[in-house]
């Protein structure tokens, strides 16, 4: 998305969205542990909207939310600000090259940004040079992480598309019926 | 047009993420009284009544969630708990029987122990947890307004949560035990040998007390206590005898013995919790000054504490 394509509605959408699930994701789902661990909704409202929006809105709506998650839980300022933004620009990346399509994208490009996040976190944290034992549970963690996001990015996806449909100058759906009715060729191509 | 837009895109992504790693740098770099740190405080301080009214809206969704957990697990529980019970009802007479010894050896000895009598709690709730593996943390809707302070120790009815690490004027966070900065000197049972008792990064359900000399006991069952010392590189003081957890396993290393222990609190659910504060003047905060201003040892040396507070007061 270039920054013509950016709206007022948009914005505003987008910051509250954000808002909503940092504080929902802290006051509630991680009250809630699922196998062991706790579902972290973050990453898969940054990989989502970077999906929908684009790169630029990816890499800067990961920027607000990890910030505020930051801020909010009084962790290193920084950390999840650089793991979310490069989760936001990858998706919108893929959005702009790719731009996939199937049922499962969702599942799979949350998979992808709930590992990315979990990694992250661990090599970061490694390299600031936590002082404790780390053990193979560690990696039971991880999978079990990326597992029980993966379960709910589906949902999260419907979340998010739903919250910013309309507001999105490329809307999937007329994306989706410009290519049907043009049998996803250029028209002039086609004449 | 095109290149302008790619020109601009990669500058935005560049631009994010060299304010991420300045934001990491100077962070990690400063003192805890640095300007990061106190424009966190500050956002702390602006965003906790309403963490504390969203927390109270979204209470019923969480205890609905949390309702069909503890409904699995009641049933099971009961059954521990009722044979809990009538072991401890043999040892509740064989220990009050001791501690009427053991009050009349201190007055004999002029020994004067820090308990949590000589602390002033305040009852908190949690408003908020951190999600992730590596911040085990909890934000609680009490802050210096209330009398909380950094260091504070916080207990449950079950045993020990952990301690206050940044204090707001009106909710404060506090590292629970499991967090990678913790380190809790404690002993095993009745045993005078102390340990450090640290968090297994990774395994939210498992704590490691460590450094615990070769020839120290300890069973699988047996209660984890604090052992009211400070240790490095935790500089809180928290009252001997709080419970931490239970033993689960013991392994023999080459110098040092250390024990696996399960928290005796389930983390996973606190609602309220106890900060032991210690009022101005106060024995336990003259205690807590004397013990983290003596100098401290080194992390690696493990299980020397500064200070037996059993040996400080009357």
């Amino acid at each position: 998305m270039t920054g013509a394509g950016l709206s007022g509605t948009l914005l505003w959408r987008l910051a509250a969205l954000t808002v909503f699930v940092v504080f929902f994701q802290i006051g509630v789902v991680s009250e809630v542990p699922v196998f062991g661990v706790t579902v972290d909704l973050t990453p898969l409202v940054v990989v989502f909207v970077g999906l929908l929006c684009g790169s630029m809105l990816g890499a800067i709506s990961g920027f607000a939310v990890g910030l505020l998650v930051d801020l909010t839980l009084v962790q290193t300022l920084g950390v999840t600000s650089l793991i979310f933004t490069l989760i936001g620009y990858w998706a919108g990346r893929l959005r702009e090259l790719r731009d996939p399509q199937a049922g499962l994208t969702p599942l799979l490009v949350g998979a992808a940004a709930a590992a990315t996040a979990l990694v992250g976190y661990s090599l970061i944290e490694f390299m600031l040079g936590v002082d404790a034992p780390v053990s193979f549970q560690l990696l039971r963690q991880i999978v079990l992480g990326v597992l029980v996001d993966t379960i709910v990015a589906l949902p999260m996806w419907l979340l998010v598309r739903r919250a910013l449909e309309g507001a999105l100058p490329e809307d999937p759906r007329r994306r989706r019926r410009r290519a049907y009715t043009t049998g996803g060729l250029s028209p002039l191509t086609k004449a | 047009m095109y290149d302008k837009t790619v020109r601009r895109r990669r500058a935005v992504l560049v631009m994010l993420v060299v304010l991420s790693l300045l934001l990491l740098s100077v962070y990690f770099g400063e003192a805890p009284s640095g300007r990061l740190h106190a424009v966190q405080r500050g956002f702390l301080t602006i965003v906790s009544p309403i963490q504390d009214g969203a927390n109270k809206a979204l209470k019923p969704v969480r205890d609905l969630f949390g309702w069909f957990g503890d409904t699995l697990h009641a049933k099971s529980q009961r059954d521990q708990l009722l044979k809990q019970v009538d072991k401890l009802r043999a040892e509740v007479v064989a220990e009050q029987a001791e501690k009427r010894s053991y009050r009349e050896l201190l007055s004999l000895y002029h020994l004067d122990q820090l308990g949590v009598g000589d602390y002033r709690p305040v009852t908190a709730t949690v408003v908020y947890k951190s999600p992730n593996l590596w911040y085990s943390t909890v934000v609680i809707d009490k802050g210096e307004s209330s009398g909380v302070h950094d260091n504070d120790p916080v207990i449950n009815g079950e045993g020990l949560v952990g301690k206050v690490a940044v204090a707001a004027s009106d909710g404060a966070v506090v590292d629970l035990i499991t967090d990678s900065s913790m380190g809790v000197s404690a002993r095993v049972g009745t045993s005078t040998a102390t340990g450090i008792v640290q968090p297994k990064v990774g395994d939210p359900n498992d704590l490691l007390l460590q450094y615990l000399p070769t020839n120290a006991s300890a069973v699988a069952g047996e209660d984890v206590v604090t052992s009211g010392t400070v240790s490095p590189p935790d500089n809180s003081l928290y009252p001997p005898g709080i419970l931490i957890g239970q033993v689960t396993s013991v392994n023999e290393e080459s110098a040092y013995k250390s024990v696996n222990v399960h928290p005796a609190v389930n983390l996973h659910d606190l609602d309220v919790v106890q900060v032991l504060t210690a009022g101005p003047g106060s024995r336990a905060a003259v205690i807590g000054n004397v013990a983290t201003s003596l100098p401290v040892q080194s992390p690696t040396s493990g299980g020397e504490e500064q200070l037996a507070s059993t040996q400080v007061g009357g």
